[in-house]
């Protein structure tokens, strides 16, 4: 078990054609070698696209730093008028908007679900990819049923269920069930990788005396950094930007998350304030920046070099 | 399974979910060894423990509770009363907004899928290597992604294909006179495929980190052969990342059958103009929460869970026709 | 809650089949986990409301402890309503009035999940218009016993705008507070840009074709003299109330098909003789008013809430600066006014367990001068006349809101039809009339074949 189905495809062309001849560029002549031409013209290539997708985000800065009243003025981007007003307001004006509070709940809200997935749901794959034992299908089947299950319908029995708890206005409904591996799509995930880490590195550790906590303390956690990147990542946005779950568990205004402080902006009954969404919209984005700048690094880099070959 | 195998490690990713394979693996060092089972069974279900308790409290609970509601009618304050299959019955037969909502679901998947795999694949290659600042523009590129459901989505749609959106007045330079894309039921559901193309970057990521696992050998042995650019990415770069194609392929294809956040957002909760854009679970929180017909929605959730499930069973079968896993002979 | 019951024993034995039967983990406390977890579903989905004693029907008894407080409200409007809440606070020392606030949009697919599981605040605000979906589930205290012990008074409340609150049985399940009205906003600079005149006083609908057609030809590239809202069911009430008919009766359409078919033509015909905008431009349009077409200078009318008014000038100023805008009544019919009073409120749930406190509150927020000057009419003009003067006589009121609140005063004292919204009003009526006309404007359905599903989908709709 050794050729990769990928080299074999490579080498049936070499031995079905003449040798002698090479084969013609597909697309005509190379317009260039120039690693430097090249270089540019894929940059440039790049900064076109990137222009034309982040439009919308631009135009939503731009927006964030014009008078409320003047925000959808222009398709522009930048207007004479500059004002930070939407910042300061939006931030913390009247005594309910507390964007301060609102981050630090989030952070609180999203650090303890990420802290919650990687733990309960590595520990959940290990079983699942590398146990055997009884009704494993049925268990497995299990957690792809509950993917497949839209959360709306569940969302009233669950509510009830917590209520019954006593855990309404507290951040437990939407921390505690991370511990106990209620994101189907990160065991799924993480089943996969581990899967994929080859055997031989636990029978080794297994030689040595570990046991299965060992094992998976020693051997698959660290091998699995790019699953734990990905899931810390995924786990992060979707907390970040979650809201149906904060507006449903938490009413009081000093537990309110970022989402629910967007979404006291825009009131279709009286005012709303564009401007202010538009600023605040743009500061939320900082921290998941960070997160992903952080995150990524250890999520490709940490495939490439984490030995796995 | 000793084997110098750069394949693996992609492979696991979007091999099949069903226990089998490493069931016999695992079944094998079994046999090897009298005492193993009974040990492997008792700590499996140590490791499990958190799951099972998380499944027993807060998720078989309310799924099966749903699947009760789904033969009911239940306002959410009234206990709940007994229809038999009359949901169900609704849904097929008397309900033209349901077929409706399946119709449009069904364009969507269709249209946004292939989509969005191939430009997340195609950026994931330009970023995979060989290119200064590549952090940052993964970066910017992922961008969009992180703006999610947010309310202020939608009057972004708007700034963009709105009648007096940048689209248009783009169009209108070159003279080409176009409404609005949002607002027109021919191209409202659209403009959605594109929001979800937008924000392509998780794919992106998970091909991402596939591709730097393609070792290098590969494509240098296809050089030597002399294949282009074209043949290279066929012979090698496909089927070296067909699992992960496969995982996103699922992923996207659940995903696209779920989907609601953007069409929630961009419609203001309607599915419109003119059910346009009646997403089936859209459809099917309209029903249970505004038109408190829980016992429909339930209804419709499970017909849709039994879909998904016929769906995702045939892709894992065509799976075996196109998938190559690294660990295969 | 017989068939809860038998779910709870399938739910078991399902259970039984998918659980590990073997394993380190004895199966019984596994099973006694998922047990307690299910009988936690079932016990809360089957509680039983809260026993009241008489005297708390009455809303009499100590005002003490907590109540929760709910209502929708951007930002701005929280302050307001918090400040107030306060102010009650201070009054009842040893009182707690905890605060939850949403936005209009997603307030009341909260409250329905609130109701689900008996867990509404205390006092919860509603409109009219969703006021019988929970009257028709029974989730509402009424509150007539509290009005006759004198718990909430409403001697200041007049009965026209009173009866908004009461549900089909005839009994007040909600204490209206704040009256929004619908009203025709229109851009009056560019009505004299257009050289035409204002719609004259009690104008009817031909007297606003024809206002229309006069700004036909006057207004400045890319600006309609109207938005193509014929899918508005606010504009449709105001035509039927107009003509004395209804829009209920018994829990279905009280109107005939040849009316809605009249109705929709003549908007089919607006369209056709230019005066419009595109139904494209109406289905983008964002539910804000300030970031509306009026507010934004594309359109100089249309009917929008009354109460927009300040902030809609708001934006126009930023948009087109020195432009005015400026409300009037709906266009009249012939059997009178065709304003209608939208009423919000608020509604003590049958979960509440703190009922005497929660009327207190109501009836300070109904009655108290602190209230309705700190509040000043953000939600529709106060429905206590008493209050209403002191804003009216306030020298510090805008001139937006002044006007604002003048125009209510002439449209109560025109005694404006009450409605009685029936239950799904808002998910089935208003979803569906708005569908349909958009299948007129987009060319999927003939005015009469859009009318007749449009009939169709109501009636069963209404008749769940």
């Amino acid at each position: 078990m050794s050729t990769a189905p990928g080299l074999a495809a490579v080498r049936t062309p070499r031995q079905s054609r003449p040798a002698h001849r090479p084969r013609p560029p597909l697309f005509g002549r190379r317009l260039t070698r120039s690693p430097l031409l090249l270089a540019v013209a894929r940059h440039s290539g790049l900064i076109v696209l990137l222009v034309v997708m982040l439009y919308p985000l631009l135009w939503m800065v731009g927006a964030s730093f014009r008078p409320d009243n003047k925000v959808f003025t222009t398709l522009g981007l930048f207007t004479g008028d500059f004002t930070t007003s939407n910042y300061s307001s939006g931030w913390s004006g009247g005594d309910q908007l507390n964007f301060s509070r609102f981050f630090l709940n989030s952070l609180t809200i999203t650090v303890l679900a990420i802290l919650g997935n990687l733990l309960s749901c590595s520990l959940t794959a290990y079983a699942f990819a590398r146990l055997e034992f009884r009704f494993k299908r049925v268990l497995f089947a299990l957690v792809l049923g509950t993917l497949l299950l839209p959360y709306h319908v569940t969302m009233v029995p669950q509510y009830i269920l917590f209520n019954q708890l006593g855990w309404v206005n507290t951040i437990l409904p939407l921390v505690a069930p991370k511990y106990l591996a209620t994101d189907a799509f990160f065991v799924f995930l993480m089943v996969q990788f581990i899967r994929a880490l080859p055997r031989d590195l636990d029978d080794a550790a297994r030689i040595d005396g570990c046991g299965h906590l060992g094992i998976f303390c020693r051997v698959i956690l660290p091998l699995s950094v790019p699953a734990l990147g990905t899931t810390a990542l995924f786990t992060f946005i979707h907390t970040w930007n979650d809201f149906l779950g904060p507006m449903l568990y938490l009413t009081d205004p000093d537990h309110w998350t970022v989402s629910q402080g967007l979404g006291s902006f825009l009131d279709a009954t009286g005012q709303s304030s564009y401007g202010s969404l538009f600023a605040m919209s743009t500061l939320s984005l900082v921290p998941i920046v960070g997160f992903f700048i952080a995150a990524q690094r250890l999520l490709v880099e940490g495939v490439a070099t984490s030995g796995l070959k | 399974m000793k084997e110098n195998d750069p394949g693996g490690a992609r492979g696991g990713v979007g091999t099949l979910p069903g226990p089998g394979a490493p069931a016999q693996a695992a079944a094998g060092g079994a046999r090897r060894r009298g005492g193993r089972a009974a040990r492997d069974n008792r700590a499996a279900y140590a490791f499990l423990t958190p799951w099972l308790a998380g499944v027993l409290v807060f998720t078989i609970g309310p799924m099966l509770f749903s699947l009760y509601l789904a033969f009911t009618r239940y306002d959410l304050v009234s206990a709940p009363h007994w229809i038999g299959f009359d949901n169900f019955r609704h849904m097929f037969e008397t309900d033209p907004r349901y077929l409706k909502s399946v119709r449009v679901t069904l364009t969507y998947v269709v249209v946004s899928v292939p989509l969005l795999l191939a430009f997340s694949l195609g950026l994931a290659m330009v970023l995979n290597r060989g290119l200064r600042f590549l952090t940052g523009y993964r970066a910017l590129f992922y961008l969009p992604s992180l703006i999610g459901g947010s309310v202020a989505v939608a009057a972004l749609w708007r700034q963009v294909f709105g009648e007096e959106g940048i689209v248009n007045k783009a169009l209108g330079a070159i003279g080409i006179d176009h409404g609005s894309w949002v607002g027109n039921p021919g191209s409202a559901l659209y403009t959605i495929v594109i929001l979800q193309v937008w924000a392509f970057g998780s794919s992106m990521i998970i091909f991402l980190a596939g591709l730097r696992q393609i070792p290098r050998e590969l494509y240098d042995a296809a050089a030597v052969d002399g294949a282009g650019a074209v043949r290279r990415f066929r012979s090698v770069t496909l089927p070296m990342l067909s699992p992960l194609v496969f995982f996103n392929l699922l992923l996207g294809v659940v995903n696209a059958f779920q989907a609601f956040t953007g069409a929630y957002v961009v419609s203001n909760g309607t599915g419109g103009p003119s059910d346009s854009t009646l997403f089936y679970t859209l459809y099917l929180y309209e029903q249970g929460f505004a038109q408190l017909n829980m016992g429909y929605a339930a209804a419709m959730a499970w017909v849709l869970v039994l879909g998904l499930a016929i769906f995702t069973g045939l892709l894992f079968l065509s799976s075996r026709y196109w998938v190559h896993y690294g660990d295969e002979r | 809650m017989i068939h809860l019951r038998h779910a709870t024993r399938r739910q078991v034995r399902s259970r039984a089949r998918t659980a590990p039967g073997r394993g380190p983990r004895r199966p019984s406390r596994v099973a006694a986990l998922a047990a307690v977890a299910l009988a936690l579903l079932a016990a809360g989905c089957g509680q039983r409301m809260p026993h009241h004693t008489e005297a708390e029907l009455q809303g009499r008894g100590d005002i003490q402890g907590s109540i929760r407080f709910s209502w929708w409200g951007s930002a701005s409007r929280n302050d307001k309503t918090n400040e107030v809440a306060d102010i009650f606070e201070q009054d009842h020392p040893g009182v707690r009035v905890k605060r939850e606030a949403a936005d209009f949009s997603t307030y009341f697919n909260r409250l329905n999940v609130q109701a689900a599981g008996r867990n509404m605040p205390c006092v919860t605000q509603l409109q009219a218009r969703q006021l019988n979906d929970f009257t028709d589930r029974n989730a509402l205290l009424p509150l007539d016993p509290m009005i006759e012990s004198g718990a909430i008074d409403v001697s200041d409340i007049p009965e026209d705008v009173l009866d908004t609150g009461r549900g089909p049985d005839g009994k007040l399940y909600m204490l209206p507070t704040g009256i929004a009205y619908d009203a025709l906003t229109v851009n009056a600079s560019l009505v004299e840009e257009a050289g035409a005149q204002l719609p004259p006083e009690n104008y009817d609908w031909e007297d606003y074709g024809h206002f229309l057609e006069s700004l036909r030809d006057g207004l400045p590239e890319g600006v309609s003299p109207a938005n193509y809202q014929g899918g508005l069911p606010n504009f449709f009430i105001a035509y039927l109330s107009g003509l004395g008919e209804d829009l209920f009766r018994d829990g279905r359409l009280g109107f005939s098909r040849e009316l809605l078919t009249d109705y929709w033509e003549m908007w089919v015909h607006l369209r056709d003789e230019g005066v419009t905008n595109s139904p494209d431009e109406v289905s983008e349009e964002p539910p804000s008013p300030e970031a509306g077409y009026v507010a934004q200078g594309d359109v100089v009318s249309d009917s929008g809430p009354g109460n927009a008014l300040t902030p809609v000038q708001s934006a126009l100023e930023g948009a087109h600066p020195g432009q005015r805008v400026t409300t009037l009544p709906l266009p009249s019919g012939p059997a009178g006014t065709g304003n209608i009073l939208v009423s919000s409120g608020m509604a003590i749930p049958r979960n509440c367990g703190n009922v005497p406190t929660a009327a207190a509150f109501i009836d300070f927020w109904a009655n108290d001068e602190r209230s309705g000057d700190t509040y000043a009419s953000d939600n529709g003009a106060v429905s206590n006349t008493r209050l209403l003067e002191r804003q009216l006589n306030d020298p510090d009121l805008p001139e937006t809101k002044k006007h604002e609140l003048t125009l209510y005063e002439e449209l109560v004292a025109r005694h404006p039809e009450n409605v009685l919204y029936p239950p799904g009003y808002t998910a089935v009526f208003e979803s569906a009339f708005t569908r349909a006309f958009e299948d007129i404007s987009f060319g999927h359905a003939s005015v009469p074949e859009a009318v007749d599903s449009f009939f169709a989908e109501a009636n069963a709709g209404l008749a769940n």
